[in-house]
């Protein structure tokens, strides 16, 4: 782990050297940590990409698990749309097999809680309507690499999240299809096909009610970024809920109902609550509509004395960025960066790049994004397993300029 | 020294590698077992080859790590501790079973 120069996160600092002087004792590990060997592919004992996604880069990841792997800050890239090498993976389910799957064109659909109830095959969805749409998908623990109560669970930091173009069927059409909704529906619920069946489907099965609104701009997506959708993305077909956290996202999705109530399966019920510490219970808000979020990926750490460009994505969830702001001394001063590059929508990010004039010496920079009435706050909200994190501060970099 | 010393040291050895190696039986059949472990991990040791959790080969937890997962779980694992699945000794038994013998 990187120690960070300055003093703009005591509390993070504190933590770190707190667990180095008693390394091997419990206090260091109350979670899965980032071994260092596996976050940095260069390293002698680096850790290489598991089978089931070995056409990624894997350069650009960080190895958290043979299961969970982010993309590096810098390995965003500028473009907009992340490069799908490039993109994280986080499965809660064991991506499905080709053997698995089978014929692609003949994936079933089931759709419940509508007037006529039917089953599509994929081929059949190919062919009743298409859209593309741009949107953010982000897991709900990321940034949760930065909590100082060190929540179990994978340690991301910026990078399990993508910006993502996919290709596929509106819900709308596809509800329209099946002669409207049958009335009462207060949700939507996406089911994945992906759980084994020796495991118990309350316990284990992914499938994840959101509010019934979002079928005005949901999709069932079989394309990202211009390929079919791979298994380890969800494919044949995925649940795009645009701007709701990555778990709503439902891979390898079989059946969508419209329904009065949520889930009971745990996924649902007791997973993915944003709970005080040390309390937890589906009393407390889902991971759901995602907060606004910035941060910067360029520079990272030094830059030479001058002009200097910072740039990085900064997006809404449901709602379009109207501004970023940008510091480069910890927050005690902000001017507004300029939008750049197409904009996809409000689902998706937006560049941003602010032009500082620096001399030698040590920076903060830091950004700041609005949407919706709504500014990034300076601390993260605290919870217990580390979700939602959009706090501006724990974001910043600490840059030497010479 | 005394010879009884070397006696009794020798005595001890063979005794504490007998409780090591029951204790290692113990954390094996419950991994296997009673906890399940072996569904969802991998763990060549143990000879499982589950893959909906972690491989624990690759992840080579410590045994607090293991302990604080196996107590209070996550996503799909079940909190075998909260939940009362297994006993305190159990969970101590199966995670310095899990820590010791993951990558090996």
């Amino acid at each position: 782990m990187k120690k960070r120069k300055s003093n703009i996160n005591p509390s993070r600092r504190k933590f770190l050297t707190g667990s180095a002087t008693v390394a091997g004792v419990a206090a260091a590990s109350a979670l899965v940590p980032i071994k260092v060997s596996y976050a940095n592919h260069t390293a002698s004992d680096a850790k290489g990409l598991p089978g089931f996604i070995k056409w990624k880069k894997r350069s650009s990841l960080i190895i958290h698990s043979d299961k969970t792997m982010e993309t590096h800050r810098e390995a965003i890239g500028s473009s907009v749309i992340t490069p799908i090498r490039h993109i994280y993976i986080r499965n809660n389910m064991p991506t499905m097999t080709d053997a698995q799957i089978g014929k692609k064109s003949q994936w079933k659909l089931k759709v419940e809680g509508v007037k006529n109830p039917k089953t599509f095959t994929l081929s059949q969805l190919q062919n009743l309507g298409r859209t593309t749409m741009a949107t953010v998908l982000q897991c709900s623990g990321n940034g949760r690499g930065f909590f100082p109560h060190k929540p179990r669970g994978s340690q991301w930091k910026t990078g399990a999240a993508a910006c993502v173009m996919w290709t596929g069927i509106p819900l709308s059409t596809v509800i329209k299809a099946c002669g409207g909704l049958s009335g009462g529906a207060k949700y939507v619920t996406a089911t994945g096909s992906d759980m084994p069946s020796n495991l118990d489907p309350k316990k284990a099965l992914v499938e994840r009610s959101v509010p019934v609104k979002v079928k005005k701009d949901a999709m069932l997506a079989w394309e990202m970024n211009g390929v079919a959708l791979p298994n380890a993305h969800g494919g044949p077909l995925r649940f795009i809920p645009p701007g709701y956290f990555g778990i709503n996202n439902v891979k390898h999705c079989g059946k969508i109902a419209f329904t009065k109530d949520q889930s009971q399966v745990k996924y649902m019920k007791k997973s993915y609550r944003i709970s005080p510490i040390g309390k937890k219970g589906s009393q407390y808000p889902s991971c759901w509509e995602m907060p606004v979020k910035s941060w910067i990926t360029s520079p990272m750490k030094r830059s030479s004395s001058g002009n200097v460009s910072i740039s990085g994505v900064a997006f809404g969830g449901t709602r379009k960025v109207s501004s970023v702001s940008v510091s480069t001394d910890g927050g005690k001063n902000w001017k507004k960066a300029k939008l750049i590059g197409p904009d996809l929508g409000k689902f998706a990010w937006r560049q941003f790049v602010f032009n500082a004039k620096l001399k030698p010496g040590k920076y903060n920079i830091a950004s700041k994004a609005s949407a919706g009435g709504k500014s990034q706050p300076k601390l993260r909200m605290e919870n217990r397993r580390g979700y939602a994190h959009n706090g501006w501060r724990d974001h910043s970099l600490n840059i030497s300029v010479s | 020294m005394s010879a009884n010393f070397y006696k009794i040291l020798t005595i001890l050895v063979l005794f504490s590698s007998a409780a090591i190696a029951d204790e290692n039986a113990k954390g094996m059949k419950l991994f296997n077992e009673k906890a399940m472990c072996a569904t969802c991990h991998t763990m060549k040791a143990a000879g499982s080859k589950g893959n909906v959790g972690p491989n624990l080969d690759t992840l080579k937890p410590t045994v607090a790590q293991v302990k604080d997962i196996v107590t209070h779980g996550l996503g799909a694992m079940p909190a075998f501790g909260e939940d009362g699945l297994l006993t305190p000794e159990e969970i101590d038994t199966v995670s310095i079973y899990v820590a010791k013998n993951a990558g090996k």
